[in-house]
């Protein structure tokens, strides 16, 4: 069809759905439309600290699916995040109880490594121009195997929300006189209005959304690709190194070596339920963190109503088709346009 | 020119995380600093209480045994390796502890044997995560006539005369021993009880030998004491447990026994498994029937704050030690938790490949199991076998 | 011209909001080269999809061969022996040509793919065509003229009757073209009925029989071709006379300074010892075969692609351009060859490509002023007269003479000097493409150089002052607007070693 003009339905032309997007409406309605069904299935979800349990699963997917928004964005795909955030909170431990580094160290050496190994796909990809999906599931081994090696094979723990060292654990949740407030999310929330700033008020944001779409023609704008590139691993490494404190946080497990393959499909997922596309070049963080909030709900909600745990993950596999289909139909209207 | 360097820089690459990622978490007696500086001070004093059996070590001096293990993610294991190291410094022999980087990495594990029986060591000691994959494996050390000796869940459904000894726990019995210290805390709850109650069993999974048995022997001990105190008791929940279990499947009964295992192991996937059991208004108590079970037990219990002794309260009990379970059973918010004797069974596998290495019989060992809680951990039987 | 084979007569579709074809006629007969014309968005390219089953029709009657016929898919369509050779080639790069040809009807031996038959019959195919291809080839190694050459063999292995051909010389090069029509000429004489789109008037009366001119998605009428003159097709096209003649002297005043000096300039095979000056105020005109390393020597002039050596001034002055970095700070700015690939970021706003080049001027402290922004994008949308609704329209709705304003407009806003038109005109419509050649005049008055590499002899005789001329990576020539002509270019263009 030559015709240029873009025509859609009511719902699509409605100046608030413009203004927002579809796609982000349509996860809201889902979101919602998940947690009337779950609320109205079971009683023990209804129960207040469903919704605490709720929001520690998504602190440490969300902060790893804001960052791999970025990778994602840029046309290419972080999958050294889930081993990497168990790498970097396995050094943390290891640094606050072998080595008896103070808290507050054990937490920035998290940020730092995720930053250090950012840093390092960034390379791979935007200097060596090796393909993203290659070079960071070798990193992702990397970081599975030296997590391993730094601790000599052993899981660790981080201290217990009883000891002082504990205070950490605080960051996200507050017992105030037996209610507990889920203060993560604030930071979450955080983190999601910078970041959506970044992506869509600055310039690195405005590259990193024009590598996706066209990097070659940003180049020949005169525009420094490998620089804009390289930031966005280096975004999603500094992200991975906050889930891995909030992996910690909410959880008093051992972090457990040669774990953590797999959960970076949580967060890839979740980006693209939100609406940010495989083949780069558009996304949101606002969508991203609503993705989040679905996978959650169905990690959180589905145990709940008493599904058995291989249902669930059929289940979870069948809303990322519903949404990959969303991306590709979306994808294909566009070539038609 | 260019995109040749880079083709081989990938490949270096790629091997080097081949080798790094899916590579063993090879410990060696000798490298392992970490773990073994603490008795390094208090060797030398055994060895001079060891006179007698020096002679017996000279004779075994040359030997080396390959150890294949499941891993070290849970302390568990850094507990066998010392129990092991010790005996084998005290008989003098060598060992190469091994073992994959997750329990999930079974192709790995397979691949450990097989360079262990490259070795041609004196004999293996096998802790089998699949014991079908390890067929091929135990079948050539058989053939090259090395003796192995399963530990741990050792090497279930293996054919007659492949394995010539297991040392491991019990599990079946470990499980019982925890429904057995359990019941007291519940009985009267159970007999007073209007409505049905529940118990909840955490599994880390259902596919694993020893960690099935721990929460069979649970299920069925559990059981039957409910239905000799003239109540009914059924299983719901995963299906490889109900079906599985000896517990009659009634409906309406007085205690329901609900099995939840993840769909991988994973922390968050078993801590949201306790937190939905805990929501249930009739759950009365839960079992973790391993480390991490335990755990995420703990991690449930930061939020839901559910767990302890007196009204409305869940009563936990949980399997293995590490630091996390130790300070729970210590402050009371689980009644107590099973421990297993790893560093006697350490001990128990040298002790078996050195003899069976040297001809003489050996024979299936139980290392045995501890219950122990706040007031009992401290004492000096229950702490050698407690961990962090 | 043997009798009617194919009548479509009162099509009629609509899309939601938009009525694309307004009941179209379009008779094709026996032994004929029916020209369909219009400008882009007329609704050709849509009128061929109903034809060949991937649009409905809403309304109308499709007769082939005597019998009212209705294809649900392009299959159908081509069982019945109606075919597309697609201006975009539809070629599997790694697949040989044989394999190529015969994609979806394999010959078989048992359960096996029997590759030395279908070659055979591939190597028949080109023996009815008269052309030389090795069937054993891998499609992507061949030239683009020869993959086409291969489409059409693919089209007439399907015992096609009528072949559509969607601007097929577009990215050829003359000779190419050349052969094109002569296979075009064979397939006619063997009764065949062919439809011709294109936008190339030279083309349409050398080659074809007759003309369907449609405007809007409505059909204008159909004339004889050699009854009618260039312009009869163009007014019917447009409404209005819009050829202008050719430049017959250079604007550059003779001591106009030097802008742009190359000096020896070597990457690759494709760049071989290229040395050239360009005048302030001068549009340089960069003519030869597809292939001539034109496009090339731009790119590595511009650091898109690296240089084996060679020297750049800029106003005297040496300069260093490794990266396009570099180039746009020199003050050069490049408009590509393939818009989609290369020169706009799709799925953006006009207002966001319009300051790709130079967004640091449009940031206040961390964020990007979008007020400042839109009105930079205003002006020049203003300025130049681009067709879009809001600045904040995403540029892949917009057409592509109107893609290029933007694409220009980037350049513009980086203040750059010296510009670099590579193709600036191929896939525009007539129209739009007047306003293009308004604008670099326009451009070029107010002091702007410009480079312009094109494929259209018509184009370079009207818009440059000076030409150089190259084939195979080498210049071969250089002429003033004053002496050039078609034949001392193409004479240049074909000078090998």
């Amino acid at each position: 069809m030559e015709n240029k003009e873009k025509k859609g339905n009511a719902f699509t032309n409605n100046p608030i759905v413009k203004a927002v997007g579809a796609q982000k409406i349509v996860v809201l309605l889902a979101v919602i439309l998940l947690y009337v069904v779950f609320f109205v299935m079971s009683s023990s979800f209804r129960q207040y600290t469903t919704l605490v349990s709720l929001l520690d699963s998504s602190y440490y997917i969300g902060f790893m699916a804001i960052g791999v928004t970025f990778c994602l964005i840029t046309g290419g795909v972080d999958l050294s995040i889930g081993t990497g955030m168990i790498c970097y909170a396995l050094m943390g431990a290891f640094c606050i109880v072998k080595l008896g580094m103070p808290v507050g160290v054990g937490m920035l050496i998290c940020v730092v490594a995720g930053i250090i190994f950012g840093f390092f796909n960034g390379f791979l990809v935007a200097i060596l121009n090796l393909p993203p999906f290659i070079a960071t599931l070798c990193t992702m081994m990397i970081t599975r195997g030296l997590g391993s090696i730094f601790t000599g094979g052993l899981s660790i723990a981080w201290p217990s929300s009883s000891t002082p060292q504990g205070w950490f654990r605080t960051i996200f949740k507050i017992n105030t006189s037996g209610v507990l407030l889920p203060i993560g999310i604030v930071f979450l929330v955080l983190a999601v209005v910078i970041m959506s700033l970044v992506l869509n008020k600055t310039r690195p944001g405005r590259y990193i959304i024009a590598i996706g779409s066209n990097k070659e023609a940003l180049r020949l704008s005169g525009v420094n690709v490998v620089k804009w590139q390289w930031l966005a691993y280096v975004i999603s490494g500094f992200f991975t190194g906050l889930a891995a404190i909030a992996y910690a946080g909410v959880l008093s497990s051992s972090v457990a070596p040669g774990s953590g393959a797999g959960l970076e499909l949580n967060a890839i997922g979740a980006a693209i339920i939100g609406g940010t596309s495989m083949n780069g070049g558009s996304g949101t963080v606002v969508g991203t963190l609503l993705g989040v909030l679905i996978m959650s709900l169905l990690n959180i909600g589905l145990p709940n109503i008493g599904l058995q745990a291989n249902w669930q993950q059929i289940i979870t596999g069948l809303v990322l088709i519903l949404a990959i289909s969303l991306d590709v139909f979306k994808n294909k209207k566009l070539a038609r346009a | 020119m260019k995109k040749k360097v880079l083709s081989v820089l990938l490949s270096v690459t790629m091997v080097a995380a081949m080798v790094i990622g899916c590579g063993n978490t090879a410990t060696e007696t000798k490298t392992d600093d970490a773990a073994t500086t603490e008795e390094k001070t208090e060797a030398p004093a055994e060895e001079k209480t060891e006179d007698t059996e020096k002679t017996d070590a000279a004779a075994t001096g040359d030997m080396s045994f390959e150890i294949v293990s499941k891993g070290f993610q849970h302390q568990y294991w850094q507990a066998v390796l010392k129990g092991a190291e010790n005996k084998a410094k005290e008989l003098g022999v060598k060992i190469n502890f091994v073992g994959p980087n997750t329990e999930s990495d079974i192709a790995d594990q397979v691949q450990m044997l097989n360079s262990a029986i490259n070795n041609s060591p004196a004999g293996i000691g096998l802790a089998a995560l699949d014991t079908e994959a390890c067929m091929d494996g135990i079948t050539a050390a058989q053939s090259a006539g090395i003796p192995i000796v399963g530990f741990d869940s050792g090497v279930p459904g293996a054919p007659d005369g492949a394995i010539v000894a297991t040392v491991a726990t019990d599990n079946y019995a470990a499980g019982e021993l925890a429904a057995e210290n359990l019941y007291p805390a519940i009985k009267d709850i159970i007999a007073s009880a209007t409505a049905p109650v529940r118990v909840g069993v955490l599994s880390q999974d259902a596919t694993s030998e020893s960690v099935g048995n721990r929460g069979l022997g649970f299920i069925d001990k559990l059981a039957s004491l409910v239905v000799a105190d003239g109540k009914t008791a059924t299983v719901e929940g995963n299906d490889k447990f109900v079906t599985d279990s000896k517990c009659e499947k009634t409906d309406g009964a007085n205690v329901v026994i609900e099995v939840a295992v993840p769909a991988q192991v994973d922390a968050s996937l078993s801590k949201t498994d306790c937190e939905t059991l805990l929501n249930k208004a009739d759950t009365i108590a839960i079992y973790g029937s391993n480390q991490h079970s335990g755990e995420a037990m703990v991690s449930a219990n930061e939020t839901l704050q559910k767990f302890g002794s007196g009204e409305g309260k869940v009563i936990g009990v949980a399997f293995d030690s590490g630091e996390v379970i130790k300070s729970a059973v210590a402050n009371g918010t689980f009644l107590g938790a099973i421990t297993q004797a790893p560093v006697a069974m350490g001990e128990a596998l040298i002790q078996t490949l050195a003899d069976a290495a040297a001809g003489k019989t050996v024979s299936d060992q139980d290392t045995g199991c501890q219950w122990y809680t706040a007031e009992n951990m401290e004492s000096e039987e229950i702490a050698q076998n407690l961990y962090d | 011209m043997g009798e009617v084979i194919l009548t479509m007569k009162g099509i009629d579709k609509s899309f939601p909001g938009v009525h694309a074809l307004d009941h179209v006629d379009l008779e094709i007969r026996k032994g004929e080269v029916h020209a369909l014309m219009g400008e882009n968005g007329a609704g050709k390219s849509t009128l061929m999809k109903v034809l060949t089953g991937i649009y409905s029709m809403d309304e109308g009657s499709i007769t082939y061969e005597g019998k009212q016929v209705t294809f649900t898919n392009p299959r159908e369509a081509q069982a019945a022996g109606i075919v597309i050779v697609h201006q975009e080639l539809n070629m599997m790069n790694h697949l040989t040509v044989a394999q190529n040809i015969f994609i979806g009807r394999e010959m078989m031996s048992g359960k096996l793919i029997n590759d030395s038959k279908m070659n055979k019959e591939a190597i028949k195919l080109f023996q009815k065509l008269n052309i030389d291809i090795n069937p054993n080839d891998k499609m992507g190694d061949l030239t683009v003229g020869k993959q086409q050459m291969c489409e059409i063999a693919k089209a007439i292995s399907h015992e096609a009757k009528v072949i559509i051909f969607d601007e097929p010389s577009a990215a050829l090069t003359e000779t190419e073209i050349e052969e094109l029509f002569k296979i075009i000429r064979d397939l006619r004489d063997q009764g065949l009925g062919i439809v011709y789109i294109s936008h190339r008037m030279d083309e349409i009366k050398v080659i074809t029989d007759r003309v369907t001119v449609m405007r809007d998605g409505g059909y204008v009428g159909t004339l004889i071709t050699k009854d009618s003159t260039k312009d009869d097709i163009i007014n019917m096209m447009v409404g209005r006379v819009i050829y202008e003649d050719p430049k017959t002297e250079s604007n550059v005043a003779p001591d106009a300074p030097v802008v742009l000096k190359v000096e020896h300039l070597n990457a690759g095979k494709m760049v071989r010892d290229v040395s050239f000056e360009l005048h302030k105020g001068e549009i340089l005109g960069f003519s030869g075969l597809m292939g001539a390393g034109r496009t090339e020597t731009a790119r590595a002039l511009f650091g898109a692609d690296p240089k084996d050596g060679g020297d750049i001034y800029i106003n005297g002055t040496k300069v260093d351009i490794k990266t396009p970095m570099d180039a746009v700070k020199a003050g050069i700015g490049y408009l590509s060859e393939d818009r989609k690939r290369f020169g706009i970021v799709v799925a953006k706003t006009v207002a966001e490509n319009s300051t790709m080049a130079n967004l640091d001027n449009f940031t206040s402290g961390l964020f990007i002023n979008k007020k400042k922004e839109n009105q930079i994008a205003q002006r020049y949308v203003e300025e130049l007269k681009t067709k879009t609704p809001t600045v904040d329209t995403e540029v892949v709705n917009l057409s592509g003479g109107n893609q290029q304003k933007v694409v220009i407009a980037k350049w513009l806003v980086r203040n750059c000097d010296i510009l670099i038109f590579d193709e600036p005109t191929r896939g525009i419509d007539v129209g739009a493409k007047s306003e293009i050649y308004h604008l670099m005049n326009e451009l070029v008055a107010e002091g702007k150089s410009i480079i312009m590499i094109s494929s259209e002899m018509t184009e370079v005789l009207r818009m440059s002052d000076r030409i150089v001329v190259m084939c195979e990576g080498k210049k071969t020539g250089e002429i003033d607007i004053a002496e050039a002509t078609q034949e001392n270019i193409m004479h240049a263009a074909t000078l090998r070693d």
